[in-house]
């Protein structure tokens, strides 16, 4: 006897709504190609991405400061499985701080030899300042920058 | 006398598979439950309510609790639909028998990663407007914290002693999985046998208020911030806080526990989550994964993976090790144990379990 299997596949719209402070924050980006992050009223720390509100402190963030272009690499990955949209594997993944700020951005870190990995991950290890850099014609994504080692 | 709050473990049942084409999710999920009633002995008797761990995109069916449920034994009982880890699911139905809302109560939870694309799902978990253009997944954020922890000076002398005891205790285990499964694409600094090996799991376990082997001392639950980059990377603050919650209403240090079954999705996940729990110092939670055979005997994520069952697995697995019936991966005979999951998320909820041998 033969054991059904039945094909499934879920394939279903949504339109999200990102809210006024990322429209803020992607607009920065298209428009001004910075970096904002928002101000905790209560903790006093600089919120990167920007966001309306603290979730540690469950208050309301009310300044915008433009942080980096510079910072530093916290932690990264190296993945080497392709996902549509990104370069082409292998790409390097991490969190960076960028000055000013006070908590990590993660995204993808462009322009390094990745010929040798083990390479380039000792390159990384050392925590190296990087650079924010924008693609030509930004469209106020998260996609529109990548960090560049300096 | 007992304590009228006490909540027991009277019943434990667990079962890992590969694409068995001749069950399907709800048979695996009666087949289980029914062992787990069986092993507490009384069938069904008394028992009102039932607490479900499970997802609708890991069963890639929506509102899946109208099909599953009833395999689940909730027909005509009071059913809770708990849509993350087992052990978040375990803790609430303990609570629920506590507070005299449920007498005796299945909790069980499941994930058949053979029927999905692991990777797509974990991609549809994120953030849609900052992380999924990025293509994140959750063995990426497993190898950012793994390579945080290197970089933070964690001791990565013993992570091939602990590979090691990771797989021959997998290999004894008679609960893995050993045939089947399948392992993603590793990340650097991951490499593939440090990967959890994608299983169907289900587990079940029945509790009340009725002596039984096990009694459960503690519990504790802690939850991360949303963005990934206000966490304390490598550093697990959620699961901190959930065992030193689980410890003070056990009344007991960490150092008097006498076994450990702790969940994490890699042998860095894991090695990270008992510096958390206070058993390792920082930067030693892979020495102990290496060298203390208190740590995960289950053979933890090498053993067979399957979101969201996980949890409650490792409260069966220290449950049985409790009651000496854990097979050839029995530790001696332990009092207590402490026992964890993590949120199908990027580990942002924690729950831990503090047992005791009754
Ligand atoms: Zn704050």
């Amino acid at each position: 006897m033969e054991l059904v299997t039945i094909e499934g596949k879920w394939d279903f719209n949504y339109t999200y709504f990102a809210g006024e402070s990322a429209s803020r924050f992607f607009h920065e980006l298209r428009e001004n190609q910075r970096i904002m992050g928002t101000r905790c009223t209560k903790c006093e720390k600089l919120l990167v991405p920007a966001r309306a509100y603290c979730d540690v402190c469950m208050s309301v963030t009310d300044e915008w400061v433009e942080v980096g272009p510079e910072g530093t690499l916290e932690t990264f990955t190296i993945i080497t499985t392709a996902f549509p949209g990104l370069p082409k594997p292998p790409i390097v993944m991490a969190y960076v701080t960028l000055d000013g700020a006070d908590t990590a951005l993660i995204n993808l870190v462009h322009g390094m030899d990745l010929s040798d990995i083990e390479k380039a991950a000792q390159k990384l290890n050392a925590l190296p300042r990087v650079r924010v850099e924008f693609i030509d014609e930004p469209k106020g994504r998260i996609t529109d920058f990548s960090f560049k080692l300096i | 006398m007992t304590d009228a709050a006490d909540v027991y473990i009277e019943g434990v049942a667990i079962e890992l598979s590969w694409a068995d084409r001749t069950r399907s999710l709800t048979e695996l999920i009666f087949t289980t439950v029914s062992k787990a009633v069986d092993d507490a002995g009384r069938g069904y008797e008394g028992i009102d309510s039932v607490v479900l761990a499970a997802h609708d995109l890991v069963d890639g069916r929506s509102l899946s609790s109208m099909v599953t449920a009833p395999a689940a034994g909730a027909y005509l009982r009071d059913e809770v639909r708990y849509s993350d880890d087992g052990a978040g699911a375990f803790a609430a139905a303990v609570a629920r028998i506590e507070a005299d809302e449920a007498e005796r109560s299945i909790v069980a939870a499941w994930g058949r990663a053979s029927e999905h694309d692991v990777e797509e799902f974990s991609r549809a978990l994120f953030d849609r407007i900052f992380l999924a253009p990025l293509g994140l997944e959750e063995l990426h954020v497993s190898a950012l914290n793994a390579q945080k922890w290197r970089i933070d000076g964690g001791d990565a002398s013993h992570v091939e002693t602990a590979q090691a005891r990771r797989a021959t205790a997998a290999k004894a285990n008679p609960r893995a999985l050993h045939a089947g499964g399948k392992r993603s694409t590793p990340a650097y600094p991951l490499a593939s046998d440090h990967l959890p090996l994608w299983a169907d799991v289900v587990a079940a376990v029945v509790i009340s208020k009725r002596p039984s082997g096990v009694r459960i001392k503690g519990l504790g639950l802690s939850s991360e911030p949303s963005w990934l980059g206000d966490r304390g990377v490598a550093k697990a603050p959620a699961l901190k806080r959930a065992a030193q919650r689980a410890l003070s209403e056990a009344q007991i240090g960490v150092d008097e526990i006498e076994l450990f079954e702790i969940d994490g999705m890699t042998l860095y996940d894991e090695a990270i989550a008992l510096e958390a729990i206070g058993l390792a110092a920082t930067g030693e939670g892979m020495r102990s994964l290496a060298h203390d055979p208190r740590c995960n005997p289950s053979g933890g994520s090498m053993a067979g993976y399957g979101v969201p069952a996980m949890g409650l697995a490792r409260i069966v697995e220290a449950t049985l090790q409790l009651r000496g019936a854990a097979g050839p991966v029995q530790q001696g005979r332990p009092r207590t144990a402490m026992a964890s999951g993590q949120s199908v998320t990027a580990a942002q909820t924690q729950t831990v379990v503090v047992l005791e041998a009754a």
